[in-house]
Protein backbone atom coordinates (compact mmCIF):
# COMPACT_ATOMS: atom_id res chain seq x y z
CA UNK A 1 0.00 0.00 0.00
CA UNK A 2 1.45 2.99 -1.06
CA UNK A 3 2.16 5.55 1.76
CA UNK A 4 2.31 9.63 2.25
CA UNK A 5 4.73 11.10 1.29
CA UNK A 6 6.72 13.86 3.16
CA UNK A 7 5.87 17.32 1.73
CA UNK A 8 8.99 18.12 -0.05
CA UNK A 9 9.21 15.19 -2.11
CA UNK A 10 5.58 15.95 -3.15
CA UNK A 11 6.27 18.90 -4.36
CA UNK A 12 8.96 17.27 -6.38
CA UNK A 13 7.02 14.91 -8.29
CA UNK A 14 4.28 17.22 -8.93
CA UNK A 15 6.59 19.59 -10.36
CA UNK A 16 8.01 15.84 -12.32
CA UNK A 17 4.45 15.61 -13.56
CA UNK A 18 4.96 18.79 -16.36
CA UNK A 19 7.49 16.86 -17.43
CA UNK A 20 7.16 16.59 -21.62
CA UNK A 21 3.91 18.05 -21.70
CA UNK A 22 4.62 21.88 -20.38
CA UNK A 23 2.69 24.39 -23.00
CA UNK A 24 5.50 26.71 -23.35
CA UNK A 25 7.30 24.32 -25.19
CA UNK A 26 4.10 23.47 -27.47
CA UNK A 27 4.55 24.64 -31.32
CA UNK A 28 2.27 27.58 -31.00
CA UNK A 29 4.44 28.58 -28.29
CA UNK A 30 7.63 28.09 -29.56
CA UNK A 31 6.64 29.70 -33.19
CA UNK A 32 5.50 33.16 -30.74
CA UNK A 33 8.82 33.22 -28.69
CA UNK A 34 10.83 32.64 -31.97
CA UNK A 35 9.26 35.60 -33.97
CA UNK A 36 7.55 33.76 -36.21
CA UNK A 37 3.60 34.76 -36.00
CA UNK A 38 1.58 37.70 -37.20
CA UNK A 39 -1.00 39.74 -35.73
CA UNK A 40 -3.52 37.21 -37.35
CA UNK A 41 -2.36 34.33 -35.52
CA UNK A 42 -2.48 36.54 -32.56
CA UNK A 43 -6.16 37.16 -32.47
CA UNK A 44 -6.93 33.56 -33.10
CA UNK A 45 -5.15 33.31 -30.09
CA UNK A 46 -6.80 35.77 -28.14
CA UNK A 47 -10.19 34.56 -28.97
CA UNK A 48 -9.84 30.84 -27.80
CA UNK A 49 -8.11 32.13 -24.60
CA UNK A 50 -10.21 34.40 -24.13
CA UNK A 51 -13.05 31.36 -24.13
CA UNK A 52 -9.89 29.42 -21.82
CA UNK A 53 -9.64 31.65 -19.09
CA UNK A 54 -12.74 33.99 -19.37
CA UNK A 55 -14.62 32.16 -17.19
CA UNK A 56 -11.99 31.63 -14.30
CA UNK A 57 -13.89 33.57 -11.75
CA UNK A 58 -16.43 31.06 -12.48
CA UNK A 59 -14.45 27.85 -12.24
CA UNK A 60 -12.48 29.43 -9.13
CA UNK A 61 -16.63 30.17 -7.02
CA UNK A 62 -17.23 26.21 -8.02
CA UNK A 63 -13.65 25.39 -6.37
CA UNK A 64 -14.51 28.09 -3.57
CA UNK A 65 -18.22 26.56 -2.91
CA UNK A 66 -16.56 22.83 -2.53
CA UNK A 67 -13.82 23.72 -0.21
CA UNK A 68 -14.87 23.29 3.41
CA UNK A 69 -14.53 25.76 6.20
CA UNK A 70 -11.72 24.02 7.88
CA UNK A 71 -9.98 25.04 5.27
CA UNK A 72 -10.14 28.63 5.53
CA UNK A 73 -6.55 29.86 4.07
CA UNK A 74 -7.48 27.93 0.99
CA UNK A 75 -10.97 29.33 0.63
CA UNK A 76 -9.30 33.22 1.01
CA UNK A 77 -6.81 32.51 -1.26
CA UNK A 78 -9.46 31.56 -4.23
CA UNK A 79 -11.70 34.23 -3.02
CA UNK A 80 -8.53 36.62 -4.05
CA UNK A 81 -7.57 34.96 -7.05
CA UNK A 82 -11.55 35.58 -8.10
CA UNK A 83 -11.41 39.62 -6.97
CA UNK A 84 -8.09 39.91 -8.80
CA UNK A 85 -9.27 38.42 -12.08
CA UNK A 86 -12.50 40.22 -12.28
CA UNK A 87 -12.32 43.68 -9.84
CA UNK A 88 -8.61 44.72 -7.90
CA UNK A 89 -7.70 46.46 -11.12
CA UNK A 90 -8.85 46.40 -14.92
CA UNK A 91 -10.74 42.61 -15.59
CA UNK A 92 -7.80 40.47 -16.74
CA UNK A 93 -10.38 39.59 -19.82
CA UNK A 94 -10.54 43.07 -20.93
CA UNK A 95 -6.68 43.07 -20.97
CA UNK A 96 -7.22 40.27 -23.16
CA UNK A 97 -9.13 41.91 -25.67
CA UNK A 98 -6.99 44.90 -25.61
CA UNK A 99 -4.38 42.94 -26.67
CA UNK A 100 -6.39 41.39 -29.54
CA UNK A 101 -7.85 44.92 -30.60
CA UNK A 102 -3.96 45.61 -31.09
CA UNK A 103 -3.47 42.82 -33.20
CA UNK A 104 -6.77 43.79 -35.44
CA UNK A 105 -9.34 42.04 -34.08
CA UNK A 106 -12.75 43.48 -32.32
CA UNK A 107 -14.63 42.69 -28.97
CA UNK A 108 -17.39 40.74 -30.79
CA UNK A 109 -15.45 38.56 -32.37
CA UNK A 110 -13.51 37.20 -29.21
CA UNK A 111 -16.53 37.37 -27.19
CA UNK A 112 -18.51 34.67 -29.91
CA UNK A 113 -17.43 31.45 -28.98
CA UNK A 114 -18.08 30.27 -32.34
CA UNK A 115 -14.66 31.47 -33.05
CA UNK A 116 -13.05 28.83 -31.12
CA UNK A 117 -11.89 25.43 -31.59
CA UNK A 118 -13.55 22.45 -30.62
CA UNK A 119 -10.28 22.26 -28.42
CA UNK A 120 -10.90 25.00 -26.82
CA UNK A 121 -14.60 24.59 -25.88
CA UNK A 122 -13.18 20.60 -24.79
CA UNK A 123 -10.57 22.57 -22.62
CA UNK A 124 -13.28 24.88 -21.02
CA UNK A 125 -15.72 22.14 -20.38
CA UNK A 126 -13.27 20.08 -18.89
CA UNK A 127 -12.14 23.25 -16.24
CA UNK A 128 -15.82 23.45 -15.48
CA UNK A 129 -16.37 19.46 -14.67
CA UNK A 130 -12.95 19.46 -12.37
CA UNK A 131 -13.66 22.36 -10.52
CA UNK A 132 -17.83 21.68 -10.13
CA UNK A 133 -17.09 18.00 -9.28
CA UNK A 134 -13.69 17.32 -7.72
CA UNK A 135 -12.43 17.87 -4.46
CA UNK A 136 -10.97 20.76 -3.82
CA UNK A 137 -7.43 20.20 -3.63
CA UNK A 138 -7.73 18.13 -6.65
CA UNK A 139 -8.91 20.86 -8.36
CA UNK A 140 -6.66 23.12 -6.89
CA UNK A 141 -3.77 20.54 -8.43
CA UNK A 142 -5.26 20.81 -11.74
CA UNK A 143 -6.64 24.56 -12.39
CA UNK A 144 -3.78 26.16 -10.35
CA UNK A 145 -0.67 24.05 -9.87
CA UNK A 146 -1.26 22.43 -13.15
CA UNK A 147 -2.22 25.17 -15.24
CA UNK A 148 -1.78 28.46 -13.86
CA UNK A 149 1.56 27.86 -12.49
CA UNK A 150 2.82 27.20 -15.49
CA UNK A 151 2.01 30.59 -17.32
CA UNK A 152 5.20 32.40 -16.21
CA UNK A 153 7.08 29.91 -18.03
CA UNK A 154 4.82 30.70 -21.16
CA UNK A 155 4.80 34.54 -20.82
CA UNK A 156 8.26 34.89 -19.88
CA UNK A 157 9.14 33.97 -23.13
CA UNK A 158 6.35 35.21 -24.77
CA UNK A 159 5.92 39.01 -23.52
CA UNK A 160 9.88 40.45 -24.62
CA UNK A 161 9.32 38.90 -28.10
CA UNK A 162 5.80 41.11 -28.30
CA UNK A 163 7.89 44.24 -27.48
CA UNK A 164 10.91 42.95 -29.00
CA UNK A 165 10.38 41.28 -32.18
CA UNK A 166 6.64 41.87 -32.96
CA UNK A 167 6.50 45.77 -32.28
CA UNK A 168 3.50 45.80 -29.60
CA UNK A 169 3.51 48.71 -26.43
CA UNK A 170 3.55 47.66 -22.77
CA UNK A 171 0.05 49.25 -22.96
CA UNK A 172 -1.21 46.61 -25.44
CA UNK A 173 0.59 43.87 -23.57
CA UNK A 174 0.20 44.40 -20.40
CA UNK A 175 -2.08 40.88 -19.98
CA UNK A 176 1.37 39.17 -20.47
CA UNK A 177 3.05 41.25 -18.07
CA UNK A 178 0.73 41.24 -15.38
CA UNK A 179 0.36 37.23 -15.63
CA UNK A 180 4.25 36.06 -15.46
CA UNK A 181 4.36 38.19 -11.64
CA UNK A 182 0.54 37.26 -10.40
CA UNK A 183 0.63 34.20 -11.81
CA UNK A 184 3.88 33.23 -9.65
CA UNK A 185 2.18 33.71 -6.64
CA UNK A 186 -0.80 32.25 -7.59
CA UNK A 187 0.77 29.02 -8.29
CA UNK A 188 2.95 28.81 -5.12
CA UNK A 189 -0.18 29.25 -3.10
CA UNK A 190 -1.40 26.37 -4.99
CA UNK A 191 1.35 24.26 -4.16
CA UNK A 192 0.94 25.05 -0.69
CA UNK A 193 -2.65 24.43 -1.16
CA UNK A 194 -2.17 20.88 -2.67
CA UNK A 195 0.85 20.13 -0.06
CA UNK A 196 -1.04 20.95 3.03
CA UNK A 197 -4.34 19.20 2.35
CA UNK A 198 -3.71 16.53 0.17
CA UNK A 199 -2.88 14.15 3.21
CA UNK A 200 -3.65 11.10 2.42
CA UNK A 201 -1.61 8.58 -0.14
CA UNK A 202 -4.54 8.00 -2.48
CA UNK A 203 -5.39 12.08 -2.54
CA UNK A 204 -1.64 12.72 -3.49
CA UNK A 205 -1.89 10.39 -6.36
CA UNK A 206 -5.42 12.09 -7.38
CA UNK A 207 -3.20 15.13 -7.54
CA UNK A 208 -0.04 13.92 -9.00
CA UNK A 209 -2.81 11.73 -12.03
CA UNK A 210 -4.70 15.38 -12.45
CA UNK A 211 -1.39 17.88 -12.55
CA UNK A 212 -0.14 15.44 -15.52
CA UNK A 213 -3.97 15.89 -17.00
CA UNK A 214 -3.93 19.22 -16.69
CA UNK A 215 -0.33 19.22 -18.63
CA UNK A 216 -1.34 17.29 -21.76
CA UNK A 217 -4.78 19.26 -21.88
CA UNK A 218 -3.22 22.30 -22.02
CA UNK A 219 -0.09 21.12 -24.20
CA UNK A 220 -2.83 19.77 -26.69
CA UNK A 221 -4.97 22.99 -26.73
CA UNK A 222 -1.71 25.24 -27.45
CA UNK A 223 -0.73 22.20 -30.27
CA UNK A 224 -3.67 22.60 -31.98
CA UNK A 225 -3.74 26.29 -31.95
CA UNK A 226 -0.86 25.98 -34.29
CA UNK A 227 -2.06 22.94 -36.47
CA UNK A 228 -5.75 25.33 -36.69
CA UNK A 229 -4.13 29.12 -37.38
CA UNK A 230 -0.56 28.53 -38.26
CA UNK A 231 0.32 25.93 -40.04
CA UNK A 232 -1.82 26.15 -43.47
CA UNK A 233 0.49 29.23 -43.17
CA UNK A 234 4.02 28.06 -42.11
CA UNK A 235 3.54 24.47 -42.23
CA UNK A 236 4.34 21.82 -40.02
CA UNK A 237 6.44 22.97 -36.63
CA UNK A 238 9.83 20.67 -37.00
CA UNK A 239 10.66 20.99 -33.29
CA UNK A 240 7.83 19.72 -31.52
CA UNK A 241 8.45 15.71 -32.62
CA UNK A 242 11.89 16.13 -30.83
CA UNK A 243 10.38 17.58 -27.80
CA UNK A 244 7.61 15.12 -26.97
CA UNK A 245 9.16 11.92 -28.59
CA UNK B 1 24.62 29.62 -4.63
CA UNK B 2 23.10 33.37 -5.10
CA UNK B 3 21.10 34.36 -1.88
CA UNK B 4 18.43 36.34 -0.45
CA UNK B 5 18.46 37.78 2.88
CA UNK B 6 15.18 38.67 4.30
CA UNK B 7 16.85 41.01 7.05
CA UNK B 8 13.55 41.88 8.94
CA UNK B 9 12.82 38.00 9.85
CA UNK B 10 16.49 37.00 9.33
CA UNK B 11 15.66 34.77 7.00
CA UNK B 12 18.29 33.88 4.21
CA UNK B 13 17.12 31.56 1.06
CA UNK B 14 19.57 30.50 -1.93
CA UNK B 15 18.75 29.52 -5.30
CA UNK B 16 20.64 27.76 -8.22
CA UNK B 17 23.02 29.94 -9.79
CA UNK B 18 21.91 30.97 -13.02
CA UNK B 19 18.33 30.84 -11.97
CA UNK B 20 16.40 34.20 -11.51
CA UNK B 21 13.46 34.42 -8.70
CA UNK B 22 10.44 36.43 -7.83
CA UNK B 23 11.23 37.79 -4.45
CA UNK B 24 7.94 37.19 -3.08
CA UNK B 25 7.11 33.79 -3.69
CA UNK B 26 10.79 33.12 -2.53
CA UNK B 27 9.11 34.46 0.51
CA UNK B 28 5.93 32.53 0.71
CA UNK B 29 7.77 29.11 0.10
CA UNK B 30 10.31 29.58 2.47
CA UNK B 31 8.01 31.44 5.06
CA UNK B 32 10.40 34.45 5.61
CA UNK B 33 7.23 37.03 6.39
CA UNK B 34 7.00 39.42 3.92
CA UNK B 35 3.51 41.15 3.86
CA UNK B 36 1.69 40.87 0.79
CA UNK B 37 -2.34 41.18 -0.50
CA UNK B 38 -2.65 40.80 -4.07
CA UNK B 39 -0.01 39.45 -6.63
CA UNK B 40 -0.43 41.85 -9.33
CA UNK B 41 1.75 45.09 -8.03
CA UNK B 42 -1.64 46.87 -7.38
CA UNK B 43 -1.70 47.76 -3.48
CA UNK B 44 1.90 47.63 -2.74
CA UNK B 45 1.82 45.40 0.44
CA UNK B 46 5.21 43.69 -0.44
CA UNK B 47 7.24 47.03 -0.96
CA UNK B 48 11.25 46.42 0.51
CA UNK B 49 14.10 48.05 0.91
CA UNK B 50 16.62 46.69 -1.11
CA UNK B 51 19.47 47.20 1.10
CA UNK B 52 22.23 45.55 -0.59
CA UNK B 53 22.61 43.77 -4.39
CA UNK B 54 20.06 46.36 -6.36
CA UNK B 55 21.94 45.21 -9.38
CA UNK B 56 21.06 41.65 -9.47
CA UNK B 57 17.51 42.54 -9.62
CA UNK B 58 15.48 43.00 -13.36
CA UNK B 59 14.40 46.42 -13.74
CA UNK B 60 10.99 47.68 -12.29
CA UNK B 61 8.32 46.68 -14.64
CA UNK B 62 5.31 49.22 -16.32
CA UNK B 63 2.94 48.51 -12.94
CA UNK B 64 5.43 48.89 -10.26
CA UNK B 65 7.11 51.62 -11.77
CA UNK B 66 3.38 53.24 -11.61
CA UNK B 67 2.87 52.08 -7.90
CA UNK B 68 5.79 53.09 -6.44
CA UNK B 69 6.73 56.32 -7.73
CA UNK B 70 9.02 58.09 -5.70
CA UNK B 71 9.88 55.44 -3.68
CA UNK B 72 11.97 53.35 -6.42
CA UNK B 73 14.09 56.29 -6.32
CA UNK B 74 14.72 55.76 -2.64
CA UNK B 75 15.24 52.19 -2.79
CA UNK B 76 12.65 50.30 -2.71
CA UNK B 77 10.76 47.52 -5.33
CA UNK B 78 7.76 45.62 -4.59
CA UNK B 79 8.61 41.83 -3.90
CA UNK B 80 5.53 40.63 -6.38
CA UNK B 81 6.89 42.59 -9.31
CA UNK B 82 10.88 41.72 -8.89
CA UNK B 83 13.27 39.09 -9.80
CA UNK B 84 16.57 38.17 -8.15
CA UNK B 85 19.80 36.89 -10.15
CA UNK B 86 22.19 37.25 -7.26
CA UNK B 87 22.91 38.27 -3.31
CA UNK B 88 20.15 40.78 -2.22
CA UNK B 89 19.36 41.83 1.04
CA UNK B 90 16.08 43.11 1.79
CA UNK B 91 14.13 44.42 4.54
CA UNK B 92 10.63 46.27 5.42
CA UNK B 93 8.33 47.47 8.05
CA UNK B 94 6.53 44.48 9.67
CA UNK B 95 2.63 46.09 10.03
CA UNK B 96 3.19 47.94 6.76
CA UNK B 97 0.02 47.97 4.65
CA UNK B 98 -0.82 49.14 1.41
CA UNK B 99 -0.42 51.82 -0.01
CA UNK B 100 -3.79 53.13 -0.79
CA UNK B 101 -5.31 51.03 2.55
CA UNK B 102 -6.14 54.45 4.50
CA UNK B 103 -7.43 56.45 1.04
CA UNK B 104 -11.07 57.01 0.71
CA UNK B 105 -11.15 54.79 -1.87
CA UNK B 106 -10.45 51.53 0.54
CA UNK B 107 -12.88 53.12 3.04
CA UNK B 108 -15.63 53.45 0.04
CA UNK B 109 -14.63 49.64 -1.02
CA UNK B 110 -15.04 48.75 2.29
CA UNK B 111 -18.29 50.50 2.97
CA UNK B 112 -19.36 48.51 -0.34
CA UNK B 113 -19.06 45.20 0.38
CA UNK B 114 -18.96 45.20 3.97
CA UNK B 115 -21.35 45.63 6.26
CA UNK B 116 -21.50 48.37 8.68
CA UNK B 117 -20.91 46.00 11.90
CA UNK B 118 -18.04 44.78 10.07
CA UNK B 119 -16.42 48.42 9.36
CA UNK B 120 -16.21 48.96 13.06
Amino acid sequence: MAELMPQDEFRVALEKAFEGTMAKDASFSRAWATGKLERQHFVHWATNHYHYIGPFGDYLGLMYANTPASARDAKDFLLQNMYEEELSDLRHSDLLIRFAEACGGTREHVQDRRNTMPFTKGLQGWMYHISGTENFVVSSAALIVGLESQVPSIYRTQYPALLDEYGFSEEEAEFFDLHITSDEIHGERGYQIVLTYADTPQLQERCLDIVREAADMRFAYTKALYSTYVEPDLGVWAEEDALVS
Amino acid sequence: MPRIYFKTSDRVVTFPEGDDVNVLRVSIRAECGLPWKCASGTCGTDRVLVEDGAENLDPPRRRERERLGELLDHGYRLGCQTYARGDITISWDPDQVGLDDDSSTAERLRAKWLGAADTD
